[in-house]
């Protein structure tokens, strides 16, 4: 598992270097693809990005749930973010990554993989480049998304990852299966 | 105290914690030395260590400036004290008085971090135990009125005779004296007859401005330190004109000789006398130092340090002599004491964590070198690996504890449940030394307590009732634990009733758990007590619960991997036994693999292993899957199909059977990886409704493993194998 340093982050290339020196404070974002689609997650809960490797499926659980990896001694879950959106599950392809970051609340918070179909690059955004989540037309829950990113000439879909990937959600949502 | 620095707020606030986890130390000490000092009411030394558990809590308390705990335990000490010294017998009665005054000081302790939690209620009852405390104190001795007055300040309690006592007075002289002809100098020349006055002021905040002032009357107050051989009687003599028109305060505060004699004695461990008596401040660290050399220098027969502080440096003899005892103690005292470390509890557990992962890596390298076959580094890895082990066990029995400090609560428990409920019980605890860890202490405390509770409620009967069925009118109840090959058996055995079979077997018909008609074995029908909403409902059980159910208790103690049974002969007794993994933390597991997927079993539930090769799984006429083994027939779980396992079918599969709690079956595997010892690590939240797997380990090459829990895996087999989609696998 080879992991990619993301501290001091890279400033990406075809990054507008305008805004930087812009007054305004910013922030970065990753930025990933799943399916055809680019998200953006804000950069500070992400801990690393490690390429796609084995990982151990625990049975009876939601599609959205592919299973859990050694992390340096921790076993951590893996969220396919794909299946979370209710689409189908993500083919493990070449580029195939898991992001790890930190989700839940500050008394409670842990360790987590989500699998993307790619890891593009970092931005930086200012609150003037974020619009709020679009009322409608949006491909995926409205509550997931924490609102759009202008980034060069398109809008791409922040995620909100206390609610895109909460684990009481997502407890709710197991559980509810393994009733089934 | 109350003047306390900002840093020392701070460093109060943090010692706080550690304060308080000593203080529930030094309480729960207390009571069980209460309750033996019952059984034996004449053994000195418990009564020694009673005394000095209380007044350890009074110290420390007095450090954190809790007045109300040290002014409550205060009382407390005085009345130890009085045991003591032969003055008071330690009647049940008072032991009782004595077990609720604890408890108290128990509430203080915990209210420690807010005062505001004090409420009425508990006031009133400290107030009313404090006055029972002096009917004891006092009963016992001839006390004079002043010592009745001034009873309720700790302070005030005359130190022993020894030589001249330094009394503080305080006086507050009322405006009537001068009119009433008194003098307040003429009193303070009498007292200065009495001794040797050793410092006054003279208090005139009352003095108003002059406009104010009536010429004729006293405003004037004063302080004197006194240091005198007169009796607190004598000194108040002197105010006996001014008496009624005069507040005043005397206490006897110890001479300088009798402060440092004192101070010593309080003094925390230092081994060294010159040492001791510099931090007293009864010799100079210069002096001490000048003495030092002088000792080392001196060729033979060395004088004794002591010798040279009473002679060059001046200091009085008695106050060597008192050093001289500290040391002494302290040398026996670190026998025993100094033998402990206080470890916070999640430094430790990092230590093992990292352990954990250490023992990972060792069998990744392991791995690594064999693949190699580099012989040279296989045996260095083994030698390593050899190393880990021990640094693992050693480190794991750091965490162990001896269980017997949890049995000895329920010593109390036992004692005033039975006095509640009118029975007559000897408890006895036996093999209290066992270890358990720490961890796992805490938790099985509850369901213990239940289980404790339970046969004294239930199965015990009432004395009459006893002896009409020819048992001793005292029942008897047993809390045992010892060692079993990786686990700990604790037992609770009782001689009462047992369990009511047919009374069981009569609810499980009508609540439906069991079919109507249908008698299974007597094991099952004990084992319904457990069954959740069995017991709480009425009263049918003769152990039905309280508060919580007798369910909780079984599944408090399978989530911590361990086992319960029942052994019930009715009318002669019920015994519980509990089997406990020793560590929560590590596993010797039994690996197998189905298609890519890697499990391990528990060794200990594994019974036997069919290789492939031998017995093959069928399936019988109710469409389950089975092995005939030596006759008879196991149902067998079909991991692959039950966990929906991709593999394809392999010509020839293995059976491991297990052993649950509610039987023997076969779980039908794969590949048989062999015995493997893994580190536990939980799934996580996430995880919590995946059924039959209690967890996960790292294996050596890196790969997580899920540990299969052989309980919960035949309920799940069994809801699904009765579930119609599911019934049958075709593979």
């Amino acid at each position: 598992m080879s992991s990619v340093a993301l501290q001091p982050a890279p400033v990406a290339p075809g990054l507008t270097g305008d805004r930087a020196t812009a007054a305004q404070p910013t922030q970065q974002y990753l930025l990933f693809c799943v399916g055809d689609e680019t998200f953006a997650l804000d950069i500070r809960p992400v801990r690393e990005i490690i390429q796609y490797s084995a990982l151990t499926v625990v049975p009876l659980m939601p599609d959205f749930v592919r299973g859990v990896i050694n992390l340096r001694g921790a076993v951590v879950p893996v969220i396919d973010l794909q299946a979370r959106f209710g689409r189908q599950r993500t083919e493990m392809g070449k580029k195939t990554s898991i992001i790890i970051f930190d989700v839940g609340p500050p008394e409670d918070r842990i360790e987590m993989g989500v699998l993307v179909d790619a890891v593009s690059k970092v931005v930086d955004l200012g609150a003037a480049d974020i619009e709020p989540p679009p009322q409608f037309g949006a491909t995926i829950a409205r509550e997931f998304i924490h609102g759009l990113g202008k980034v060069d000439s398109d809008f791409i879909v922040i995620l909100e990852p206390e609610r895109a990937l909460s684990v009481d959600d997502m407890v709710a949502l197991s559980e509810r299966q393994s009733v089934l | 105290m109350s003047r306390a620095s900002d840093a020392d707020q701070d460093f109060i606030a943090a010692a706080m914690p550690a304060f308080i986890s000593e203080a529930g130390e030094q309480t729960e000490a207390i009571e069980s030395l209460l309750l033996e000092l019952e059984e034996q009411p004449d053994n000195r030394e418990l009564l020694d260590s009673l005394f000095r558990c209380a007044h350890t809590v009074k110290g420390s308390a007095g450090i954190f400036g809790l007045n109300k705990v040290v002014e409550f335990t205060h009382h407390v000490e005085t009345l130890l004290d009085k045991c003591r010294d032969g003055v008071l017998a330690l009647t049940p009665q008072l032991s009782t008085l004595l077990l609720r005054c604890n408890d108290q000081i128990k509430n203080l302790v915990q209210m420690a971090n807010d005062e505001s939690a004090d409420s009425a209620e508990q006031k009133s009852e400290r107030a009313e135990l404090v006055a029972q405390l002096r009917l004891y104190t006092e009963g016992s001795k001839q006390a004079s009125p002043a010592d009745a007055a001034h009873a309720d300040a700790p302070d005030t309690a005359d130190p022993p005779q020894a030589g001249p006592t330094l009394w503080r007075i305080k006086a507050q002289f009322g405006p009537e004296t001068f009119r009433n002809g008194m003098d307040p100098l003429s009193i303070a020349k009498y007292l200065h007859g009495m001794g040797q006055v050793e410092s006054m002021v003279c208090g005139w905040e009352k003095v108003p401005s002059l406009i104010d002032m009536d010429p004729e009357a006293c405003y004037l107050s004063f302080e004197m330190a006194l240091e005198s051989s007169a009796s607190r009687d004598e000194v108040q003599g002197a105010f006996s004109f001014v008496e009624d028109d005069c507040v005043l305060e005397i206490s006897a505060q110890e001479s300088k000789q009798q402060r440092l004699v004192h101070e010593l004695e309080e003094l925390p461990v230092t081994p060294r006398l010159g040492d001791m008596l510099v931090s007293v401040g009864a010799v100079s660290q210069d002096k001490l130092g000048e003495l030092l050399t002088e000792q080392a220098q001196a060729d033979q027969a060395k004088p004794k340090i002591g010798d040279l502080l009473e002679t060059k440096a001046g200091v009085p003899p008695k106050v060597v002599e008192a050093a001289l005892n500290k040391q002494q103690k302290t040398r026996e005292a670190s026998g025993e004491e100094n033998r402990y470390i206080r470890v916070q509890a999640d430094r430790l557990d990092a230590v093992i964590n990292l352990l954990g992962e250490l023992v990972i890596a060792g069998a990744g390298a392991n791995l690594l070198a064999r693949e190699a076959r580099n012989v040279p580094l296989i045996e260095a890895n083994l030698h390593i690996n050899a190393l880990i082990e021990e640094i693992r066990n050693g480190t794991l029995g750091l965490r162990m504890v001896p269980v017997g400090e949890t049995f000895s609560r329920f010593r109390r428990v036992v004692r005033d449940t039975a006095a509640q409920l009118g029975k007559e019980v000897n408890f006895e605890i036996v093999g209290g030394e066992a270890e358990l860890d720490k961890s796992m202490v805490e938790k099985i405390a509850d369901p213990l307590m239940h289980l404790v509770r339970n046969s004294l409620d239930h199965g015990l009967e009432p004395p009459q009732e006893r002896l009409a069925a020819g048992k001793l009118a005292a029942g008897k109840l047993v809390l045992s634990a010892r060692h079993e090959t990786g686990a700990i058996l604790i037992r609770i055995e009782d001689d009462g009733r047992g369990i009511n079979r047919e009374r069981v077997l009569q609810r499980a018909w009508d609540k439906g758990l069991i079919e109507q008609g249908v008698v299974p074995s007597d094991d099952v029908i004990h084992m319904m007590i457990f069954e959740p909403g069995f017991s709480t409902a009425e009263q049918v059980t003769n152990l039905s619960g309280r508060g919580v159910g007798m369910d909780v208790v079984k599944r408090n103690i399978e989530a911590l991997r361990g086992s319960l049974k029942l052994d019930s002969r009715p009318g002669q007794g019920l015994r519980v036994d509990i089997r406990l993994p020793l560590t929560l933390a590590i596993i010797d597991g039994f690996m197998v693999g189905v298609g890519k997927s890697k499990f391990v079993l528990p060794l200990g539930a594994v019974v036997e292993v069919i290789e492939a090769g031998g017995p093959q799984v069928r399936v019988d006429a109710q469409g389950r899957h089975v092995v005939e083994l030596r006759g008879t027939v196991l149902p067998v779980v079909r991991l692959r199909s039950l966990y929906d396992i991709e593999s394809t079918q392999p010509e020839r599969t293995s059976v491991v059977v297990v052993q649950s709690p509610k039987g023997k079956y076969g779980i039908e595997v794969e590949v048989l990886h062999g015995q493997q010892q893994t580190v536990i690590k939980p799934l996580g939240r996430l995880f919590k409704s995946v059924r039959g797997i209690s967890g996960s380990s790292i294996l050596g090459s890196g790969e997580v493993a899920l540990i299969l829990d052989v309980g919960s895996l035949w309920d799940l087999a069994t809801v699904s194998t009765s579930a119609p989609t599911s019934a049958n696998d075709a593979g």
